[in-house]
């Protein structure tokens, strides 16, 4: 298969910076790893990346191509080429680039040594110097966020990283949910303190770009919301976006409605707003504001505050809320997969048998070999219903 | 010199963070130089779990994971580190768990075990099929917590040796060039395997066998460098692992037709025999035709979706992501690569080599509690425990010594070899030499052995170093992040470790564990054979040699399963 691929090449000594071509014979199951190692070998030995595993586990490949991070070697370059489009692959962003595909990383772990990123106990020892005893449910609240490979994707692509670097950003508030979200460690109040600080959780706009692009399904979005609500919940609600937050809910459940005029004091404080007074009265004059007073309510109000009694009743608060709400989320997928999918046992598929047993004395393996209760068909006979309950 | 430390440890898998955190908390001050990140070890790959007779899941205790390694080692494991092993994992186990681990658990809240092939009682504790990268994230935490000094992308070439001990590692920094040198009162090598050497593995590209392949140099002894294990299902076509835990949930291995082979192999086990068990009989289907495109198939199917997206779901992505198939509706395609060296730097109990100072740890050593073939399991096990005990070795060495010595002429000598490396044009690309290696091994160093291709290897093997030594171009000539560089020095690696697996596999005329001659030798023998085989550097070559096994309780029997 030929595949064509632009690579930015960068030279840090010179400061020299060059998109190049490269045209090249690849096997049509290769990642986008395999085509870079055919490059070095047989095109351009001066090309530098990083790579290790090649099994989407070390974290060491993340680049961009055509502008999104990606894992080079979890990216089959088939699909990408197939209608000869040519990519364009380029380092990591937001971080200093090194050579060509490889950026410093010192930044990276700068913010994820920010964060604490190791357990510290609580006071409540295991018993007899075994293992704490953890139900699964409560271990897995973090099972995402211990998915995390180091790549760096998500901290290339993160919007507020970009305007303000000193953000903790995704991957470093990922990992301290990780041990937020843990219940063996005893400095859960420390460490949201801490995160409610400036460049904290609530610096992240909210873009999502991080959940799309990491390649392991961390969802670090999803993690800072579970540290957001975990502080709410432990009454951290001093950072205006705390406020704004909280702000929404009770516009919400009130009237329904966002109500904008009084967001802002909520948010920001009395102060702050009387002197935004001017650029409030030129949107009230262009129409974007609805006038205050008196307050819109909207027609659903009903549903919407019936839902937020729904959520209040359940009692599910912090991130055990949102927890739930994935868990959830995954079952209804999951159940909507079944329904489409296809029987893995269909006709015309192997079935696997043991040597010893024949392989039509098996079955359909779907419907439970040798099950009791039902009928035996013979060609050209009635079908006879074996008793209840088994033979 | 760039920098002195009580305590250098080449390499950051688990076997390196374990041994440079107790070296730390031992009191030394530890320097850990690493050509990747230590979150990029190949550790991190490690999936199905980690061995250690807890009973939480069924009766069990280090006795019975002693006879189960003892025997799974093909009675070549030393019995007395096989007896350390079993008996002091539980407590490393729950000191993992203690510093955060995320272990999958019971519903009683204790630590979950999954069956694993060759174990007589479900022994594995694991964390779905990622429990090597939760063990190097908490390994790494525990560094970062101790603020231990890590020097990333240092790619370790040569050891020094001085005053007949091992003082210092000459490495070359990566990220911005030029040789560095570090000097140490003692080093704790953990630098890996070396599966690299063939096409098909289930390795990292940084598997290389540096370790090995530096302590080869220095003069000391390699131990059982023939035993490679191949695994029974890497994924076809790309020879990424898919874990053993699937047949621990229960996995069916099927040939073409669907028949549950593994039953006329070993009626008891089926599944999960013993790796090179299952690898022999796998080879055996596909040769006799019933395989498909040179596979067998990996079948999960009638496990549920539930069960594979809760306990394999990285084994699902695996497949999907580089088979394109969904094990969840179909059968995968795997088939036997090569995964782990049982061989390695010949250490005693407490990692300790034949040289005063050096130390080493995990793959790259051979204690031998793997003998002739390691249960699945036992090398994230055996990092653990040996990576601790030869870090506290090492620390306790270098507290009671206080000198480092290393003479400039070595920096000196290897920045000379390594200018006419860069300066050499007009031979040959690397990658060349580095394919030729990869398929020749596969063809005729496999899952089965025969004299003649073994004779040809050898011979192969030396046209290949011959050409190598001719000069190899490496086009890249700059210092920043130069692993054309880095890549051609790893091959060399892998040429002598690979002359030093032909020699002593050739040189055993016996079937033992991965050692498999069904032609010429078929049988276990214990009379001549039960006895390490030990490669030393003579100059231009390894030389063979042998070391008694040492046994403690159990006598060796017929190996079934």
């Amino acid at each position: 298969m030929d595949v064509g691929l632009k690579i930015w090449r960068f030279n840090r000594e010179t400061g020299d910076r060059e998109l190049r071509e490269y045209e090249i014979d690849a096997p049509e199951e290769a990642t986008l790893l395999d085509c870079l190692d055919i490059v070095k070998d047989k095109h351009d030995g001066s090309l530098a990346y990083r790579k290790s595993c090649r099994m989407m586990i070390c974290g060491s490949c993340g680049m961009r191509m055509d502008g999104g991070a990606v894992l080079a070697c979890k990216t089959r370059i088939y699909d990408v080429v197939k209608d000869g489009h040519v990519p364009t692959i380029s380092a990591m962003g937001n971080l200093p680039i090194i050579k060509d595909l490889v950026v410093d990383m010192a930044p990276f772990w700068a913010k994820f040594r920010a964060v604490d990123p190791y357990l510290r106990p609580g006071y409540q020892e295991p018993p007899h110097g075994k293992e704490h005893l953890i139900s699964p449910q409560r271990m897995n609240v973090i099972h995402k966020e211990a998915l995390c490979i180091n790549c760096g994707c998500c901290v290339s692509e993160c919007n507020a990283m970009e305007s303000d670097p000193r953000f903790l950003g995704p991957q470093a508030l990922a990992k301290a949910m990780r041990f937020v979200g843990d219940p063996r460690d005893g400095h859960k109040i420390d460490r949201l303190e801490t995160l409610n600080d400036e460049h904290g959780i609530w610096e992240c706009t909210r873009c999502y770009f991080c959940n799309e692009r990491c390649p392991k399904g961390v969802d670090p979005r999803d993690a800072i919301a579970k540290l957001g609500a975990e502080s709410m919940k432990e009454g951290i609600e001093r950072d205006m976006g705390a406020k704004h937050a909280k702000w929404f809910v009770h516009s919400a459940k009130t009237t329904g409605w966002l109500r904008e005029t009084e967001l802002v004091p909520k948010t920001q404080g009395v102060v702050s707003a009387i002197k935004q007074t001017k650029f409030a009265l030129g949107l009230l004059k262009h129409g974007k504001v609805p006038p205050p007073f008196p307050p819109h309510v909207a027609e659903g109000v009903g549903e919407s505050r019936r839902l937020y009694d729904l959520v209040q009743d359940q009692g599910v608060r912090g991130y055990d809320a949102i927890v739930q709400g994935e868990r959830a989320l995954a079952k209804l997928e999951h159940m909507h997969d079944e329904d489409n999918g296809r029987d893995p046992f269909a006709e015309g598929t192997l079935r696997p048998y043991l040597p010893d047993e024949k392989p039509e004395e098996i079955g359909g393996a779907n419907e439970g070999m040798g099950s009791l209760t039902q009928a035996d068909v013979t060609p050209g006979e009635e079908p006879t219903r074996k008793p209840e309950g088994g033979a | 010199m760039e920098a002195t430390h009580d305590v250098l440890v080449v390499g950051a898998g688990c076997a390196g963070m374990r041994a440079a955190i107790e070296a730390h908390d031992a009191g030394a001050d530890v320097g850990v130089i690493s050509k990747l990140h230590p979150t990029r070890s190949h550790s991190g790959a490690a999936e199905g779990g980690i061995n250690a007779a807890l009973g939480n899941a069924g009766d069990d205790d280090p006795e019975k994971h002693t006879f189960d390694t003892v025997k799974g080692s093909d009675y070549l494991g030393d019995q007395d580190g096989i007896e350390i092993l079993c008996r002091e994992a539980p407590g490393d186990i729950y000191q993992l768990e203690h510093w955060g681990a995320f272990f999958s658990r019971r519903d009683d809240g204790k630590l979950a075990q999954r069956p694993f092939g060759a174990a007589g009682s479900p022994r594995t504790v694991f964390a779905a099929d990622i429990t090597g990268h939760v063990l190097i994230q908490v390994l790494y935490e525990q560094l970062v917590k101790r603020d231990i000094t890590v020097y990333e992308e240092f790619f370790a070439w040569q050891l020094v040796e001085n005053d007949g001990r091992c003082q210092g590692v000459i490495a070359w920094d990566l990220v911005n060039g030029g040789l560095k040198t570090f000097g140490g009162k003692t080093v704790v090598l953990c630098t890996g395997g070396q599966g690299r050497i063939y096409r098909v593995t289930t390795n990292a590209y940084a598997c290389t066998g540096d370790g090995m392949a530096m302590a080869l140099r220095l003069g000391v002894p390699l131990k059982d460098m023939e035993f490679m294990q191949f695994h029974p299902t890497t994924l076809y076509p790309s020879g990424v692992l898919l874990t053993e835990g699937c047949r621990g949930e229960g996995a069916y291995l099927i040939n073409k037709d669907g028949e549950r082979f593994m039953q006329r192999y070993a009626p008891n086990a089926l599944e999960l025999a013993s790796r090179d068990v299952v690898s022999r009989s796998e080879t055996t289907e596909i040769e006799a035709g019933r395989g498909i495109n040179g596979s067998v198939l990996l079948d999960m199917r009638h496990l549920g979706a539930e069960r594979i997206i809760e306990r394999l779901p990285g084994s699902r992505e695996l497949s999907m992501t580089f088979a394109g198939v969904d094990p969840i509706y179909d059968p995968v395609p795997v088939r036997p690569g090569a995964h782990y060296h049982m061989g390695g730097v010949d250490t005693d109990n407490d990692g300790a080599t034949e040289l005063t100072g050096l130390y080493a740890a995990g793959e790259t050593a051979c204690v031998s509690v793997h003998g002739a073939n390691r249960l699945g399991g036992n090398s994230l096990m055996e990092t653990i425990t040996f990576g601790r005990r030869a870090g506290r070795a090492a620390a306790e060495w270098a507290l009671s010594h206080t000198t480092i010595d290393v003479p400039t002429s070595a920096e000196a000598d290897a920045a000379r070899e390594l200018g006419r490396m860069l300066d050499f044009s007009g031979g040959e690309r690397p990658w060349q030499i580095r394919q030729d290696l990869g398929s020749s091994m596969l063809d005729n160093f496999g899952v089965f052995r025969y004299a003649d291709q073994m004779a040809q290897q050898v011979d192969y093997l030396e046209e290949l170093k011959e050409r190598f030594d001719r000069g190899v171009v490496i086009e890249d000539k700059g210092d920043v992040f130069n692993t054309d560089l880095t890549s051609a020095i790893e091959l060399g690696f892998c040429i002598d470790l690979a002359r030093c697996m032909l020699q002593a596999g050739l040189a055993r005329t016996e079937s033992r564990g991965a050692h498999s001659r069904p032609r010429d030798y078929p049988d276990r023998d214990d009379e001549n054979w039960m006895r390490h085989s030990i490669s030393r550097w003579n100059g231009d070559g390894p030389e063979l040699s042998y070391k008694e096994v040492r046994v403690t309780r159990f006598e060796p029997m017929e190996r079934t399963y």
